[in-house]
């Protein structure tokens, strides 16, 4: 029976500096293993979707620019996926996988959220195929 | 209105938003002066119609939502209904994914004891503790964001084994992890059986004999702290169980005090089952094949939680898609014991009482209805719950 | 020190009112740094204390239905104001207090209570559960701890033979020997006494966050709040300052205060941080029990030890 069986610990603590990691000015190394945002290499993409159907949120959609010659548009919803790596398995041409650096994701805008991975040229392509698009419907309803 | 207030029944609510729970559920407890004299429990509050959602989304998907039926449990659940799909699918996982399935519920375990031991410290007013306790978790979170890339919902489980691999350096960072824990462990138990304040608040209090406890069918560490011998590691050893098994601990004395002590030695067969899974990893690959389509059947699957034994029914239709999975959470059994087990103590007592079945209140919530006269089954719609709903309040 | 200051500026400026306000919220900052400390934390900025006062001033006051009104504003200025005018009589920072006299213990110790008194009443006053289950917890911790800390505190009053707070402090400036090596009992019971008057954990059953949220004072917000608090801190302050005083051998001057108080502010919030909350029956069981116990004791030990002296004295040489 002990009356203040911490003493021991309360008494070291306070000659001890806090553990506190005093975040965002001190920032610890993330480990390799971290599961980020997803990065997609379009070079190796054969376009078999597997990726998205296995998707558990639907965060991934592939766009087909040109279904011979492979080239692709991967559209990633940063705000809708949950990390969970299923796309990086299923894919048997590794061209996806998740970074360790950037898992620092937070923003107060909507755009950085809709991701686009593909090579230059499609995706200009393809941004303003969406903004014709939109300006076409904007003159249609007036 | 002195004289309306002890004709009334003086009704305490520990009500949905209470600093007591972490998590919402309502309690009510009649008081008489400090003694309470009943108690009742509605629970509800955080269902997310998992069990129709997993309906509408193919095997794979299902696997990660159901993984996040529960933050504090998640590997299990997980774990669970992989083990059922390759049980439906008749596919054995190889041996080194078995073996770091365990691993990393072994190491969820550690996290889930050290979380309730702070919890429970807290509820009891010990801050020191809890902020320690706390401190100290801090090193197996670290250890499962090295092996799975997240501290929390590790999704180190796919249908046929599992996507994480353990190299050289990982193995030694476990062992100085454990080796750190084992020693800050042995602390914490001679403060929890020693400290005259602490034992004023968990010696006798909450007593549930055995007989108590099997009719009231408390299962996990609440149960096995009232000498029930029930584990599901040791009755029907699943993953990698059969090559590392566990020793039961239990208890006898059945009060709170119990449950502490039983808690910590089992993070003690937890620490000793790391370091050995890590010294006898069996080689080979991580995954097998599963099929798309996974054929008709029913299975169970049962995997032992940090709260006690979790039990899963899958039902497959032969296609892509589960047709019925039901999840029966361990805490779902432990609320007997704590609207029983209640009544006689002192009011301040009940947030520990509370803490000491180790709630988790969003693995609970699934929908049971009883109506009486039917008896067929019936199939509801949203706008049939709708109307239910509106009926059932007015 | 001898300085007096106009009645007008002690009461408002220094070292009474705006002062003592600034360093009661300098002292709550102490001891949730403290505590923080011990608990291997990082704790609050100077400033929080300040803030947080200055942030439940600014927010809406939401009077409950069911209460009396005017006693639901009233209660916190009551207490307030109690704990202010305690302080005028105490030996603030070294200094002389600014009225003095003879029985102004007694006035004290009595001003200090009423803020328990008001918090209870201010649970009893609404119709809220936890409120209520908090304000008949305090009262019952009040019984069990002032008497005690009363019985403390006229230790070395009896020993220096006076009522007169300024002159007890002087005598235990003058005293060869502090108060806490020649009535170590009567500095631990007053200790702790100051501790559960103040529901400082582990005495803090009647305001149990996690069972009855905030207890009697679960329904106020606001001004009432803050008011309530502010007044908590300064029966902190005052009540360290009267321990110090006694105990640990007077001011003379206000760098004596500082480290003397800092002393006894480093050992409570040790023991805040050491044990788990005791239960109500378990507070109230300990301490009227083993608290009366000790503080009698004590008691008939000065005043077997008056009684003897002058027989003792001549033998010992003077």
């Amino acid at each position: 029976m002990t009356i203040g069986s911490m003493l021991g610990d309360v008494v070291k603590s306070f000659f001890k500096k806090p553990v506190t990691e005093k975040y965002p000015f001190v920032r610890q190394e993330a480990p390799e293993n971290l599961r980020g945002k997803l990065v997609w290499d379009p070079e190796k993409c054969t376009g078999c979707m597997l990726c998205v159907k296995d998707c558990p949120s639907n965060a991934l959609e592939l766009i087909v620019l040109d279904k011979v010659n492979k080239r692709f548009v991967m559209k990633y919803n940063l705000d809708q996926c949950t990390f969970c790596a299923q796309c990086v398995i299923n894919c048997r041409f590794s061209c996806l996988n998740m970074s360790e650096e950037q898992w620092e994701l937070a923003s107060t805008k909507k755009e950085p959220f809709e991701v686009y991975y593909g090579r230059e040229e499609d995706v200009k392509f393809l941004l303003e195929k969406a903004a014709r698009g939109e300006a076409e419907e904007s003159c249609k309803e007036d | 209105m002195e004289a309306k207030q002890k004709s009334e029944k003086f009704v305490v609510p520990i009500g949905p938003q209470h600093p007591a729970l972490k998590e919402p559920g309502h309690f009510e407890f009649t008081v008489d002066g400090e003694i309470v004299t009943n108690a009742t429990a509605r629970l509800g509050f955080v269902h997310r119609g998992m069990e129709k959602g997993v309906e509408d989304r193919n095997w794979t998907q299902g696997l990660y939502l159901m993984e996040r039926v529960c933050g504090i449990c998640s590997h299990v659940h997980a774990m669970a209904y992989a083990l059922g799909v390759e049980k439906l699918a008749n596919i054995q996982a190889p041996p080194r994914a078995q073996a770091i399935r365990e691993l990393v519920a072994e190491l969820e375990r550690i996290h889930s004891h050290l979380l309730w031991l702070g919890v429970a410290a807290h509820e009891g007013g010990f801050d020191t503790l809890f902020m320690f306790s706390w401190r100290d978790r801090e090193t197996v979170m670290d250890l499962l964001e090295t092996i799975t890339g997240n501290r929390v919902n590790y999704s180190a489980n796919v249908l046929g084994g599992v996507k994480i691999d353990i190299n050289d350096a990982q193995k030694d960072a476990l062992r100085r992890g454990m080796d750190f824990l084992e020693e800050r462990t042995k602390h914490y138990l001679k403060v929890v059986t020693e400290d005259e304040t602490f034992l004023g608040r968990t010696r006798k209090i909450g007593v549930m004999t055995y007989e108590e406890a099997t009719l009231l069918g408390a299962i996990g560490p609440t149960g096995r702290a009232s000498g029930v011998q029930r584990d599901v590691r040791v009755d029907s050893p699943y993953a990698g169980y059969p090559d590392f098994p566990v020793n039961i601990v239990t208890s006898v004395a059945g009060d709170l005090e119990a449950r502490f002590v039983v808690r910590i030695k089992e993070l003690y067969e937890s620490y000793r089952l790391v370091r050995e899974i890590v010294d006898h990893l069996p080689g080979g690959d991580l995954t097998v094949k599963v099929p798309r389509r996974i054929p008709e059947g029913e299975v169970i699957s049962r995997v032992e939680a940090p709260r006690g034994e979790l039990f899963y029914f899958m039902k497959s239709n032969g296609t892509d898609k589960p047709e019925r999975i039901k999840v029966r959470t361990p805490s779902l059994c432990n609320w007997g014991s704590v609207l029983t087990t209640a009544i006689g103590h002192k009011l301040a007592d009940m947030p520990m009482i509370l803490a000491g079945i180790d709630p988790c209140f969003s693995c609970n919530d699934r929908m049971v209805m009883i109506s009486g006269k039917k008896t067929e089954t019936q199939v509801w719609d949203w706008e049939d719950l709708r109307q239910y709903g509106i009926e059932y309040y007015k | 020190m001898n300085i007096t200051f106009p009645s007008l500026i002690a009461l408002l400026l220094f070292p009474g009112g705006l002062f003592l306000l600034g360093s009661g919220l300098f002292f709550e900052y102490l001891d949730r740094k403290l505590v923080a400390r011990f608990q291997n934390r990082i704790g609050p900025r100077w400033f929080q204390p300040l803030a947080d006062f200055i942030k439940l001033l600014a927010k809406e006051e939401v009077i409950p239905a069911g209460t009396i009104k005017s006693l639901f504003i009233l209660l916190p200025i009551f207490a307030l104001a109690a704990a202010l005018t305690a302080a005028l009589s105490v030996p603030l920072f070294g200094f002389k207090p600014v009225f003095s006299y003879n029985g102004d213990l007694i006035v004290t110790l009595y001003l200090l209570s009423m803020m328990t008194l008001c918090i209870g009443l201010a649970g009893a006053n609404t119709e809220d559960r936890f409120s209520i289950v908090g304000a008949t917890r305090a009262l019952t911790q009040l019984f069990s701890y002032e008497a005690p800390f009363m019985l403390a505190m006229l230790g070395p009053a009896i020993a220096l033979g006076t009522w007169n707070i300024s002159l007890i402090n002087q005598g235990a400036t003058q005293q060869s020997l502090w108060f806490i090596v020649s009535q170590p009992i009567g500095f631990l019971a007053a200790l702790i006494g100051l501790m559960g008057k103040l529901e400082l954990p582990p005495f803090d059953a009647p305001e149990a966050e996690t069972e009855i949220v905030a207890g009697a004072l679960t329904e106020y917000s606001g001004r009432g709040f803050g008011l309530f608090k502010i007044g908590r801190d300064i029966e902190l302050v005052v009540g360290l300052t009267l321990i110090a005083s006694f105990y640990l051998g007077g001011f003379s001057t206000p760098l004596d205060f500082l480290w003397k108080v800092f002393v006894l502010l480093l050992i409570t919030a040790a023991l805040q941080s050491l044990f788990a909350r005791l239960r109500i029956d378990q507070t109230v069981g300990l301490w009227w029990r083993i608290g009366a116990i000790l503080v009698l004791c004590q008691l008939v030990l000065i005043i077997i030890g008056n009684t003897l002296s002058p027989f003792i004295a001549p033998l010992l040489g003077g």
